[in-house]
């Protein structure tokens, strides 16, 4: 598991790579919080290379969501394979993160 | 045709990326489609983390045994320890889906994509073990 982070003005861009399980969860949190600063506006994590992630991954996107709305900083997802797609429709985070197909439509919502 | 893979492992996080693994293996050769063999992970990985985190005892003080049988129409997976009975598919919370971001619980979520991506689930109590049976059906 990766993750690389990319600003595009005040959206930072975090894309996931690899598998996120309950044997690195910790470290996927800690890389992502540590990826967000003080005078971001906007979060889109593209899981387009994420091959897999278990509850305990979804955890740790549901703690970042949670800071960043007490922030009233937006976070979304993006570019979901379809396994993924159906582990976040199946947890209903569909329903309380917004979900969009590609990291362009991600980046043209949150700008 | 049916194959099994038999897996013995001690009660730490840090071995369930082997177990995934060799799930993954077995499903290339058994030709599991994609979905079914991230279901089996998943649903493995949940169970196991479960026993691992609430089955009491130091991490690596006791084993787990899995046992993953695929045949033509099914894969059949079994989870056994000597951990504290605990019953997952009764005893672990019901996950509020309803809630939004600042009120949502995570507790519960394994389990949950566990009854929603098996055909069927089950538990039992024998001779001072848990033993989970997890069924997915390959169609």
């Amino acid at each position: 598991m990766n993750v690389q982070v990319e600003n595009h003005d005040k959206v930072l861009v975090a894309k996931v790579e690899g598998r996120v399980d309950s044997s690195n969860s910790q470290d996927f949190e800690r890389q992502l919080q540590g990826a967000i600063g003080e005078d971001v506006q906007a979060v889109v994590i593209d899981l387009g290379q994420l091959a897999y992630i278990s509850s305990a991954g979804l955890r740790v996107v549901l703690l970042v969501a949670k800071t960043l709305g007490q922030r009233n900083v937006s976070i979304s997802l993006c570019a979901l394979s379809d396994p993924v797609q159906s582990v976040f429709e199946i947890s209903g985070f569909n329903r309380i993160i917004q979900i969009y197909d590609s990291q362009a439509d991600a980046l043209a919502a949150a700008g | 045709m049916s194959a099994t893979l038999q897996l013995r492992i001690p009660n730490r996080i840090e071995e369930l990326p082997g177990v995934s693994e060799a799930v993954e293996a077995l499903g290339q050769e058994e030709r599991w489609a994609q979905d079914v063999t991230y279901a089996i992970v998943l649903g493995l990985e949940e169970v196991a983390t479960n026993v691992v985190r609430h089955g009491g005892g130091e991490p690596g003080s006791s084993e787990i045994e899995i046992e993953v049988t695929s045949s033509d129409d099914e894969v059949r997976i079994e989870v056994r320890d000597g951990g504290r009975a605990f019953d997952p598919f009764h005893e672990a919370p019901e996950p509020d889906l309803d809630a939004g971001v600042q009120e949502r619980q995570i507790g519960g979520l394994g389990v949950h994509f566990v009854k929603v991506l098996m055909d069927e689930t089950s538990y039992s109590r024998e001779g001072g073990r848990n033993h989970v049976t997890m069924v997915k059906r390959r169609s």
